[in-house]
């Protein structure tokens, strides 16, 4: 294999398929590499940890078609550190040559037969627009769960809803739903629990344009332009969400998204090992307040609008302002019941996303 | 497990070449296979390796290792100062902090968090594969096997499967049934447990340990 390609091109092509790349080799040595195939002057990248594989194809002026496993964080931080310009990249025996100007490397290759095989998904293709989908993971991925202890809820439930298609997540303390009406991806019934690393990675490579979706038994494979992004699926069954979601709010506040996320990030500075900051809900407005033990208080009054029983209620603050950033528009709707019920983050705009956070107990 | 202890020169032959001038080290031959020689040094890290599957052949003064692909590995011995052996048995795995053990005393406390009647016999109950977590009766007397996890998966069931096999040796005990007790119960190890006919079980660490959470949850 020998190919040449501007460092740049290279450099992004590698941050992404390497973003797949197991941290750790594991049981498969192999998957510490990235997989790199030229036919021609198409030149495919691949990243696998086995559960998310990443394939990102490049133009390159090809000069001798092959296959070959190179160690991928070593090879991307060589690419990354050479001086811009055009990048050689030459497979000789058991070594991959990458060089660029006056810089020469030699990196050892890993075994290519030992690089998983990809099946085709033979499901039918929808297509869905990128931008609308990038915002619904950008709204939704963030309330998944990162413990491994609990596997489902470390996935996104992609679900068919109505005409359209319904994103939830979950880590136990908050719950975040975004419709994405129209969008008609999957049959009647039909839901698959969609890891959220994978998602979040696709968020990353989404931009305008359309993503194609394939869904197999196992596994999901999305398509957006020359990024090929396969992930197993979970398997299990989602928490019946629904029930969890009040159906009357008697209490509603009203505030400017920004303010509100403004005062946030200065109150929570003393919010401290887990501190919650206690809102204060009253007719004129609200008072955010963070006391840490030993430490300090903040205090910040805000205005905002508010119908229904004086209160305090308190949240963590990281969750609530993941909540608050997540909705669209300049103004939040905050919905409660009391001060011990989960209360809903809505954008007064647009009803199609929903966030639920389970308060804190305060004394 | 075989330990020996060796003065060896060590050439290795495959994807490159690799010579070991003769020294006294440690060649470590586990029950999975494998073999690894070791310096006095370099913490876990052996000098040389070759993973399983690879076959020995073990002729006077020389060892011949040879992978799949071909690699060999050839130890010639000049002295052999130790050579024991060892079962160890099936490995437990690694304990990453103490949430295990204390969920099962805190079980063992009070066995009613598994089912109502139960009543504890013993804690490590001993059998000749080593021993069970929990033992317990049911309502009806019946003998249940409940082996603890901080994170359920396929290895554990297979251990609690291999206790109820040797406990329903016991004429007093069997039959005995199992149930497996974890944090969480991974997917696939549960389709294993229920096949087995072992119930799974999900474990509220702050409820058993009788923590009230500042921070609540949706469910």
């Amino acid at each position: 294999m020998k190919f040449r390609c501007e460092r740049d091109v290279l450099v992004e092509a590698l941050g992404t398929a390497t973003r797949a790349v197991a941290s750790r080799g594991g049981a498969l040595p192999v998957l510490s590499g990235v997989k790199a195939e030229l036919i021609g002057n198409r030149l495919v990248l691949s990243g696998s940890d086995l559960d998310l594989t990443i394939q990102v194809g490049v133009e390159v002026a090809g000069q001798a078609d092959g296959v070959a496993v190179l160690p991928a964080r070593l090879t991307a931080d060589i690419v990354r550190a050479l001086e811009p310009g055009a990048v050689h990249i030459e497979v000789e025996g058991e070594e991959g040559r990458i060089s660029s100007g006056r810089s020469q490397f030699a990196v050892r290759l890993l075994p290519a037969d030992d690089f998983p095989r990809l099946a085709e998904s033979a499901a039918d293709e929808v297509t869905l627009d990128a931008a609308a989908l990038a915002e619904a993971l950008r709204q939704v991925v963030r309330a998944a769960s990162h413990d491994d202890a609990r596997p489902i809820l470390t996935g996104v439930l992609m679900a068919a809803e109505g005409d359209g298609l319904r994103l939830v997540a979950t880590d136990s303390y908050r719950l975040a739903v975004r419709d994405l009406p129209g969008a008609s991806v999957l049959r009647e019934g039909q839901a698959v629990l969609v890891p959220s690393k994978a998602l979040g990675e696709l968020g990353r490579v989404l931009t305008t344009g359309t993503v194609t979706l394939r869904l197999g038994e196992r596994d999901a494979t999305f398509v957006v332009g020359d990024t090929r992004l396969t992930t197993r699926l979970i398997e299990g069954e989602f928490p019946n969400y629904r029930q969890l979601i009040p159906s009357t709010h008697p209490n509603r506040l009203t505030v400017g998204r920004e303010p509100l996320l403004d005062a946030l990030r200065r109150v929570k500075l003393l919010a401290r090992e887990a501190t919650p900051v206690r809102i204060t809900l009253k007719g004129e407005g609200i008072e955010l307040t963070a006391i840490t033990q030993d430490v300090g208080q903040a205090h910040e009054d805000l205005d905002a609008k508010y119908e229904g029983t004086e209160m305090v209620i308190a949240f963590n603050p990281e969750y609530l302002a993941d909540g608050v950033e997540a909705v669209e528009g300049d103004e939040v709707t905050l919905e409660t019941v009391d001060a011990l019920k989960p209360a809903v983050v809505r954008s007064v705009e647009s009803q199609d996303y929903l966030y639920l956070l389970m308060p804190v107990r305060v004394s | 497990m075989r330990l020996v202890i060796a003065t060896c020169s060590v050439d290795y032959q495959g994807r490159l070449s690799a010579h070991l001038p003769m020294a006294t080290r440690l060649l470590l031959l586990k029950a999975d296979g494998s073999i690894s020689i070791h310096a006095d040094d370099r913490a876990y890290k052996p000098l040389n390796w070759m993973n399983p599957p690879c076959r020995i052949v073990e002729e006077p003064g020389r060892w011949v290792v040879t992978s799949p692909k071909g690699e060999t590995l050839t130890i010639t011995i000049d002295e052999v100062h130790t050579d024991v052996s060892h079962h160890l048995g099936v490995d437990p795995g690694l304990q990453k902090d103490g949430v295990e053990a204390h969920l099962q005393e805190l079980l063992a406390a009070d066995v009613t968090y598994l089912a109502d009647g139960m009543v504890l016999v013993r804690r490590e109950y001993p059998t000749d594969i080593g021993p069970v977590d929990l033992l317990c009766r049911d309502g009806e007397g019946a003998a249940v096997a409940v082996e603890i996890k901080r994170v359920g998966e396929i290895a554990g069931v297979e251990q609690l499967v291999r206790y109820i096999e040797r406990l329903d040796l016991d004429g007093r005990l069997r039959p005995v049934r199992g149930i497996f007790a974890a944090q969480s119960v991974k997917p696939q190890a549960r389709v294993l447990a229920e096949s087995r006919g072992i119930a799974c079980i999900e474990l509220d660490y702050d409820l058993l340990r009788k923590v009230e959470r500042a921070e609540m949850r949706l469910f």
